[in-house]
C-alpha cells in the first residue's frame, strides 16, 4: 500500500538532492505528456518491500546468497529447507531488468514459479507472488506477458484473507492489465470483474486491499476500448456502489484508497452512476474537502482526490436533467467549496483551479438558484479577481459570470455593481479572442439590463472602447461592437466625456 | 491558505438547494426571446453544459499528476514552482498584431498609434486637437480657399490662440515665441502635395459614392472606401507615424513586445522601406469593413456616421474626416 509520506521518504533516499529529483521528475513529465498525446499513458506500481526500510537485512541476504538468477533458479528446482530464503533472494534479484530477462528465458522458469505459487508452503507462496510482482512491473515487451500463466491463480486468491498476499496478487494483476488487448480479454474471460467485486465487498474494512482493488480496476478502465467491453460489465456489477462507499477518506489510513476509487469513478462516469447517487456523494465530499482547504488544512495529495471528484461531478452534471438538480446536488454550499478550491489551488495546481471553474459552469448553466447563491454568498468579487489568469481559467470563469448574467436583469445590475463592468475594460483588450468575444457577450447583457449600467459604462469612456473594437480583425467581434453601439449605446453618447 | 469567510460559510451547516421556477434547460425567458427577436442581433450567448471526455486536453495536467504519483514521482506542492500564467493583451485593430504583457503598455500603444488617426492619409497624430488641425489644413479644400483671404493657420500650442496667414509664419512663431524646434514632427507642410492630395480626395469621394451604389462585391468596394490611398509615405516626413497595413504588421508583432515605442519604430521601418518601392495594390488584403458592409443600409449608415461625426462632436478613432 502507498502512503504519501512513504513515497516522499523514498524520494529523499534516492540519492542526490531534491534538485536532482526535480530534474528527473521534469524529464519524466515530458515523456508522460507525450505518451498521453499518443493515448499510451500507462503506469505500473511497485509495492515496496518492507525490507527496503531495513537495508541491513537486505544486504545480509545479498551477501549470503548468490545474486545470479540462473543459479538461484537451478537451486530452486530442487526442494530444500532454504527454498523460502532462496525465493526471497530471487525476488530481490528480479528487481533488475536484465535479471528479469534472463529469468524468463530459462526453460520452465514460469512453471516453477506457478508451482511455488500454488504449493502447500504459504511462505513460499508469498515469495513466489513477490517474484511475479517484480516481473509484472517490467516495461519490457516480453517480460510481463510471461506472467500470464499465473493469472487464473492470482484471481482465485483474491477471495483469500491474507492482506499482504492479496495486495501483491492485485497489484500484479493491475500491472498486467495494460499489457495488451489479448491480456485484457484473457483476464475478462477468467472473471476478473466478479473477482474484484467480491474482493472489495469481502475486504471493505481492509483499506490496503481496497486501495489495491481500486488501482487494478482503474488500470482496466483506462483501456482504449473500455467503453465497449469493460465498462458495461463493471456497471452491471456491484463495483460502483462499493467504490462510492469508499470515497470518504479514512482519517487514520489516509487518502490513498479514496484516490483510487475516485479515479475509477471518473473513468466510469456516465448517466448510470447518477441513479446510484454518485453526484450527491461527490458534491458532499467536495463540500467537506473545500471546508478543510478553506480552514488551511490542505493535506499533501488532496488534489489527487479532488481532481477525479471534480471530473465526476462536472460530467455527471452535464447528463443530469435540470429538474433533478436540487436532489442530486444537495447542499448549495458546494459553490462555496468550489470557490475555496479555486483560490487555494490557483498557484500550485492551475489545472485544478480550471477544473473547479468548469464544474461551476455546469452548476450555474441552468440553475437560477445556484447563480443567486453565488451572488448572495458574496462569491462574485473573488471570481472577478481571477479574470487575469489564463490557460483556460479566465474563459471558464467568465462563462460562469455570463451564466449568472443570463438569468435575470437584476443579477446583471448586481454584477455591474460588484465590479464586473470595470473588469471588462481589461478583458476586452486581452489577446485571447475567446475572452474578447465572451466579454462582449457579457457586456451586452449588462448594458441591456438597465439604463443605469449603460450610463455608467458610457461615463467611464466605454464608447471609445467599443468604437475601437469595431476595427477588430475578427468579423464576429466587429459585428457585436457595431450592434451594441447602434442599438444600445448611441442614445447615451451625450454622457460621454470625450477629451477634445 | 486560510479563507476565513469561506470556511465560516462551509462550517455553517447544510443549506439544501431548492428547485427554482426559473430553472429551465434552454433559459427560455421572455427577455431572451425578445432579445433574439431583434433582427440581426449577433449576441447569442447561451449557458452551456460542457461535457469533457476523459482524454480531453483540459484534463492533461491532472492526468500527468496522477501518473506521476503512481510512478512514485509525487512532489509536494511546497517544492514545486507554479505554472500559473497571466493573460496577455493584444491590439486587435485589423492589421496590427502587437502584444503586451500589461494593460498600461496596451493603452500606451493604442493611444499613440490608433487613437487619433486621419482617415484620409492614415497618419497618426498624438492628440485630438492636432488631428483636427491636420485634417483642416491638409484635407479641407474650403480651408485653402479661406486661407487666401484670412489668417487660418492656428498656433499649435493650446491656449495661444494666434492665427497666421501662412504655415511658414506659424512655424516662425512656434520657433521664436514657443521655442519649438525647427523640425517639429507634427508641423509638416504639404509642399507639393496639393495636386496629389486633391486627386486622391476626388478618388476617395468617388469610391465612397460607389460604396452606396454597389455593395455586392463588398470586399473590393470596402477596401477602396477605406483604403489608404497614400500608403506611400512622403519623403519629407519620416517621423509621422503611419499605421501601415502591409506585411510590416508582422514585423511590428516581432518588435512590439521588445520595444517601448514599438509602433513608432516599426512604422519607421516601413516608412524607410516602402519609400523606395512603388505603392503596391492593396486589394488582396482583407479590410476592416468587409462584413459590416454587407447590407446596403449598413454601409450607408456607416458612411454617414463617418462624415457626420464631427458635427456631433463625437471623437471617433480612425475615421476623422471632414
Amino acid at each position: 500500500m502507498w502512503r504519501l509520506n512513504k513515497v516522499r521518504h523514498k524520494a529523499g533516499r534516492l540519492g542526490g538532492s531534491l534538485e536532482e529529483f526535480k530534474l528527473k521528475k521534469r524529464e519524466h513529465e515530458k515523456a508522460l505528456r507525450q505518451a498521453r498525446r499518443d493515448r499510451q499513458l500507462v503506469s505500473k506500481r511497485l509495492l515496496l518491500n518492507e525490507d527496503e526500510d531495513q537495508p541491513e537485512l537486505a544486504i545480509s541476504i545479498c551477501l549470503s546468497f548468490p545474486q545470479d538468477v540462473v543459479t538461484l533458479f537451478h537451486t530452486l528446482q530442487h526442494s530444500g529447507p532454504e527454498r523460502e530464503a532462496h525465493l526471497k533472494a530471487l525476488s530481490k534479484a528480479l528487481h533488475d531488468p536484465t535479471a528479469q530477462l534472463t529469468f524468463i528465458k530459462q526453460e520452465n522458469s514460469m512453471h516453477l514459479l506457478v508451482g511455488l505459487l500454488t504449493g502447500s508452503n504459504a511462505s513460499c507462496r508469498l515469495q513466489a507472488v513477490r517474484c511475479l510482482h517484480e516481473l509484472s512491473h517490467s516495461s519490457h515487451a516480453n517480460v510481463a506477458p510471461a506472467c500470464l500463466p499465473a493469472t487464473p491463480y492470482l484471481l482465485t486468491y483474491l477471495s483469500g484473507q491474507s492482506t499482504k498476499f492479496t495486495e501483491l496478487c492485485l497489484y500484479t494483476l493491475g500491472n498486467l492489465c495494460p499489457e495488451s488487448d489479448a491480456v485484457k480479454e484473457k483476464l475478462l474471460a477468467q472473471g476478473i470483474i466478479p473477482a474484484l467485486a467480491s474482493c472489495i465487498e469481502n475486504q471493505r474494512h481492509n483499506l490496503a486491499v481496497v486501495e489495491a482493488v481500486g488501482f487494478t480496476l482503474s488500470q482496466l478502465l483506462q483501456a482504449k476500448d473500455a467503453a465497449a467491453k469493460i465498462i458495461p460489465l463493471v456497471l452491471a456489477s456491484s463495483l460502483p456502489s462499493h467504490l462510492l462507499s469508499v470515497l470518504t477518506p479514512d482519517p487514520k489510513f489516509g487518502l490513498a484508497p479514496a484516490i483510487e476509487c475516485a479515479w475509477c469513478l471518473h473513468y466510469l462516469t456516465c448517466r448510470v452512476l447518477l441513479a446510484q447517487g454518485a453526484l450527491l456523494k461527490c458534491s458532499c465530499l467536495l463540500v467537506s474537502l473545500g471546508a478543510a482547504v478553506a480552514e488551511g488544512n490542505k493535506e499533501d495529495g488532496m488534489e489527487l482526490l479532488i481532481c477525479p471528484l471534480l471530473r465526476c461531478m462536472g460530467n455527471l452534471l452535464s447528463s443530469c436533467p435540470v429538474e433533478n438538480l436540487s436532489t442530486e446536488v444537495g447542499d448549495i454550499h458546494v459553490v462555496v467549496a468550489l470557490c475555496a478550491l479555486l483560490q487555494a489551488y490557483l498557484q500550485s495546481q492551475p489545472a485544478l483551479a480550471r477544473e473547479s471553474a468548469w464544474v461551476l459552469n455546469n452548476l450555474t448553466a441552468h440553475s437560477s438558484a445556484l447563480c443567486s447563491a453565488l451572488l448572495t454568498l458574496n462569491l462574485v468579487p473573488g471570481l472577478i479577481q481571477l479574470l487575469p489568469f489564463s490557460q483556460g481559467i479566465n474563459t471558464m470563469i467568465l462563462r460562469v459570470l455570463a451564466n449568472i448574467a443570463h438569468k435575470k436583469k437584476e443579477f446583471c445590475v448586481q454584477l455591474a455593481h460588484l465590479g464586473l463592468l470595470s473588469a471588462l475594460y481589461a478583458t476586452l483588450k486581452m489577446a485571447d479572442q475567446e475572452m474578447v468575444t465572451l466579454s462582449m457577450d457579457v457586456l451586452f447583457m449588462l448594458v441591456v439590463s438597465g439604463p443605469q449600467v449603460a450610463e455608467e459604462f458610457v461615463k467611464q469612456g466605454g464608447l471609445l472602447l467599443i468604437e475601437a473594437i469595431q476595427y477588430n480583425s475578427e468579423g464576429e467581434i466587429r459585428r457585436r461592437a457595431t450592434y451594441l453601439l447602434e442599438h444600445h449605446l448611441v442614445s447615451y453618447s451625450s454622457y460621454s466625456i470625450q477629451s477634445k | 491558505m486560510l479563507q476565513p469567510e469561506l470556511a465560516r460559510l462551509l462550517a455553517g451547516g447544510q443549506v439544501l438547494l431548492k428547485s427554482c421556477d426559473e430553472d429551465c434547460p434552454s433559459g427560455d425567458t421572455h427577455e431572451l426571446r425578445q432579445r433574439e427577436a431583434d433582427e440581426g442581433n449577433p449576441f447569442n450567448y447561451t449557458p452551456q453544459l460542457i461535457h469533457l471526455h476523459k482524454d480531453h486536453q483540459l484534463f492533461e495536467d491532472g492526468d500527468i499528476h496522477r501518473h506521476m504519483y503512481l510512478q512514485d514521482l509525487y512532489i509536494s506542492e511546497a517544492d514545486d514552482k507554479t505554472t500559473l500564467s497571466v493573460s496577455e493583451f493584444a491590439c486587435h485593430i485589423s492589421g496590427c498584431s502587437a502584444v503586451f504583457s500589461t494593460l498600461e503598455e496596451y493603452e500606451h500603444h493604442y493611444n499613440s498609434l490608433h487613437r487619433h488617426v486621419c482617415c484620409s492619409c492614415r497618419r497618426s497624430l498624438p492628440s485630438a486637437r492636432l488631428l483636427d488641425i491636420h485634417i483642416q489644413e491638409w484635407h479641407d479644400s474650403l480651408f485653402n480657399i479661406l486661407a487666401q483671404r484670412q489668417d487660418m493657420y492656428q498656433c499649435l500650442v493650446e491656449g495661444c490662440g494666434q492665427k497666421f496667414r501662412t504655415s511658414k509664419q506659424r512655424k516662425d512663431h512656434l520657433i521664436r515665441l514657443h521655442k519649438y524646434p525647427p523640425d517639429f514632427r507634427f508641423d509638416k507642410t504639404k509642399k507639393d502635395r496639393g495636386t496629389r492630395e486633391t486627386k486622391r480626395q476626388l478618388q476617395h469621394k468617388d469610391a465612397a459614392m460607389e460604396v452606396v451604389d454597389d455593395v455586392c462585391e463588398s470586399e473590393g468596394v470596402c477596401e477602396v472606401m477605406c483604403d489608404v490611398l497614400s500608403d506611400q509615405p512622403e519623403r519629407g516626413e519620416s517621423m509621422e507615424t503611419h499605421v501601415s497595413r502591409d506585411d510590416e504588421a508582422a514585423r511590428m508583432a516581432e518588435s512590439a513586445s521588445a520595444e517601448e515605442h514599438a509602433g513608432l519604430s516599426a512604422a519607421a521601418h516601413s516608412a524607410g522601406n516602402t519609400g523606395t518601392e512603388p505603392p503596391k495594390p492593396r486589394y488582396s488584403y482583407r479590410l476592416v469593413f468587409k462584413e459590416v458592409c454587407c447590407k446596403p443600409l449598413d454601409v450607408f449608415r456607416l458612411f454617414l456616421a463617418q462624415y457626420c461625426c464631427t458635427q456631433r462632436g463625437h471623437v471617433v478613432p480612425f475615421i476623422r474626416c471632414f
